[in-house]
């Protein structure tokens, strides 16, 4: 389509919308980021104000002040903690799906998805019960649980999707040659996805580091992530919006970073193999 | 879970020698890979599953440890006689089909403009993908400073235009229209991202043989490229609308609900019935019919990829 003939049309419409697009796109991330270098006195000025002398402070209050740290370390845990699991059991059981036949595998797919596709609000009421029950709640292992109730099922498919493109002709030419069925996994097929498994493990990451209804529900004050101490820094009086964007960009920037490495596998990510690109 | 132990076909060539070991274990190889993952995955979600329909037939006390009180089907009664569980339903419907079809158009629109240019096309899409990474507590608070009355940059905008002027999220409507524009500016990209790679994969001769036949873009648009990419546009749909349905975190921060109930969808109303009033059994009816619905779209979605040869 690319020879089209709309003439001036496209030739200035294309242009002008897409620009339009992105600043649609961009503007409320530069701001964000914008904001959180901006002096306090200028952050609430009416008009808002574009030209300011850049500051760290709001940064400063954060690392200094606030127990950053503590919050860092509790996201980059549950998060990390509940990705690794999910990857390293998803990698094998979406080759087991993968590779075999059985009566019933519509069925056990069909769990696996409706369980990713559950109703965040219809999970945490169980698990909230459950977790008082049994001592989780407040604990960094009970937000580990949780975020495996959607990444494991998640990774199991995904990995599947990756896995059932692999023909499986290079694995029966290892078997042919001697190696076992574990070995033609690790050597053979394993390698081969390896795109694939980071692409899933990427989107684990982003899944649970980005949550905040499992979080608020379940953390206490010795397991809450990042995005707690955000939604707590807005109080009934007062709002720190210079904190606040910066604490958001501490959240954000790291996840757009990676996100955007796996940018050429993610369809197939986050249609759940439904859709694949390039 | 049984199923899993089934045996496994012809991949194996002629000299596969693990074969009579399996047979003996009980367990095929892909079965004892499967066996970990899925018991946790039992573990995660029919436990959980079986507690919340109990809750659904209780009443719960959570006082001194939870107790459990037969109710038989009191919550359920009252579900579906409560009119204000049925206004956050409707409400949830007209979010949907507000965020999800302007998300459609808007991605559609975006993913067709970037498939008309080549040089910049890849940096452009990361640039658009962004918001997509973003945690939506972050998108809901970042709406907030920006639709804030006083110093917020898209109020200001607003205000200086005429467009309006009142408080953004203290008006009813207002509030709805603000929530719904959020959720479209993060998700958006999704779908512009799933239609490119839709684009992108449509047979090049089709197009080239309509454009010499002399139809015009949007007879083009109309007859040959939306039918070529329909299925791709399902798929959108189908994975948007189950997101829709999980996440409530912009709402949450933002308007929580209010102003007069206004943006109380049903998961709002879920949660406030579970953990503000604590009344966790009907919470778990409501909860229980969210799932239903997200088992019937993952119904449609499961046959959409069967049709599409992709249920693997």
């Amino acid at each position: 389509m690319s020879d089209a003939r709309g003439g001036v049309g496209k030739r200035i419409g294309v242009p002008v919308l897409l620009a339009a697009v992105t600043l649609w796109t961009v503007v409320p991330l530069l701001w964000m980021v914008m904001s959180s270098f901006k002096p306090s006195g200028d952050l609430t000025a009416d008009p808002p104000k574009v030209g300011f002398t850049p500051t760290l402070e709001h940064y400063d209050t954060l690392l200094s002040g606030n127990n950053i740290g503590g919050y860092v370390t509790n996201s980059v845990i549950a998060a990390g903690v509940s990705t690794v699991i999910a990857v390293a059991l998803g990698c094998l059981a979406g080759y087991g799906l993968a590779r075999s036949r059985f009566r019933g595998k519509d069925h056990v797919a069909f769990w696996i998805i409706s369980t990713r596709m559950a109703p965040i609000a219809a999970v945490v009421l169980p698990l909230f019960v459950i977790f008082r029950a049994t001592d989780l709640l407040g604990t960094t292992l009970g937000l580990i649980v949780a975020y495996l109730t959607f990444n494991l099922p998640f990774a199991i498919w995904i990995m599947n999707a990756f896995f059932a493109d692999l023909p499986p002709a290079l694995e029966e030419a290892a078997l042919v040659d001697g190696a076992t069925r574990w070995q033609a996994f690790r050597r053979i097929a394993l390698p081969l996805v390896l795109p694939g498994v980071a692409t899933t493990a990427v989107l684990c990451l982003v899944f649970s580091w980005n949550d905040y209804a499992f979080a608020s529900t379940f953390s206490g004050p010795d397991s809450q992530t990042l995005p707690i101490a955000a939604s707590q820094l807005v109080t009934q009086t007062e709002i720190d919006w210079g904190q606040l964007t910066a604490i958001g960009t501490i959240v954000v920037a790291p996840m757009i970073v990676v996100g955007l490495i796996v940018r050429r596998w993610l369809v197939t990510g986050l249609t759940l193999g439904a859709v694949t690109g390039e | 879970m049984g199923a899993v132990a089934a045996p496994k076909t012809a991949t194996a060539g002629p000299r596969d020698a693990p074969a009579p070991k399996r047979r003996r274990r009980g367990l095929s190889f892909e079965g004892r890979l499967m066996a970990p993952a899925l018991t946790v995955l039992a573990l995660l979600s029919i436990f959980p599953f079986l507690y919340i329909v109990a809750l659904s037939f209780s009443r719960v006390g959570l006082l001194g440890g939870i107790s459990l009180e037969w109710a038989a089907f009191d919550n359920w009664t009252r579900l579906f006689s409560d009119g204000a569980v049925g206004a956050s339903w409707l409400r949830s419907v007209v979010y949907f089909v507000a965020t999800v079809g302007l998300e459609m158009f808007l991605g559609v629109g975006i993913a067709l403009l970037l498939h008309e240019i080549v040089r910049g096309r890849n940096v452009l899409l990361s640039a658009l993908l962004m918001p997509m990474f973003m945690a939506p507590v972050i998108v809901g608070l970042l709406g907030r400073f920006l639709t804030d009355s006083t110093y917020g940059l898209y109020a200001w905008v607003l205000r200086e235009t005429g467009i309006y002027t009142g408080e953004i999220l203290g008006g009813t409507t207002a509030a709805f229209v603000a929530v719904t524009l959020m959720d479209v500016w993060q998700w958006t990209p999704l779908i512009t991202l799933i239609v490119l790679a839709g684009l992108a994969s449509m047979p090049k001769s089709v197009i080239e043989a309509s454009s010499i036949d002399g139809a015009n873009y949007w007879s083009r648009l109309r007859h040959i490229v939306l039918p070529l990419i329909s299925g791709v546009l399902i798929v959108a749909l189908l994975i948007r609308s189950m997101d829709a349905i999980r996440y409530f975190d912009i709402i949450t921060n933002t308007t929580n609900g209010g102003p007069a109930d206004a943006t109380k969808t049903i998961p709002i109303r879920l949660y406030e019935t579970g953990f503000r009033f604590f009344d966790l059994g009907y919470a778990a009816a409501i909860g229980l019919s969210m799932l239903a619905v997200s088992i019937i779209l993952a119904n449609v979605f499961m046959n959409q990829l069967k049709r599409r040869g992709l249920a693997k």
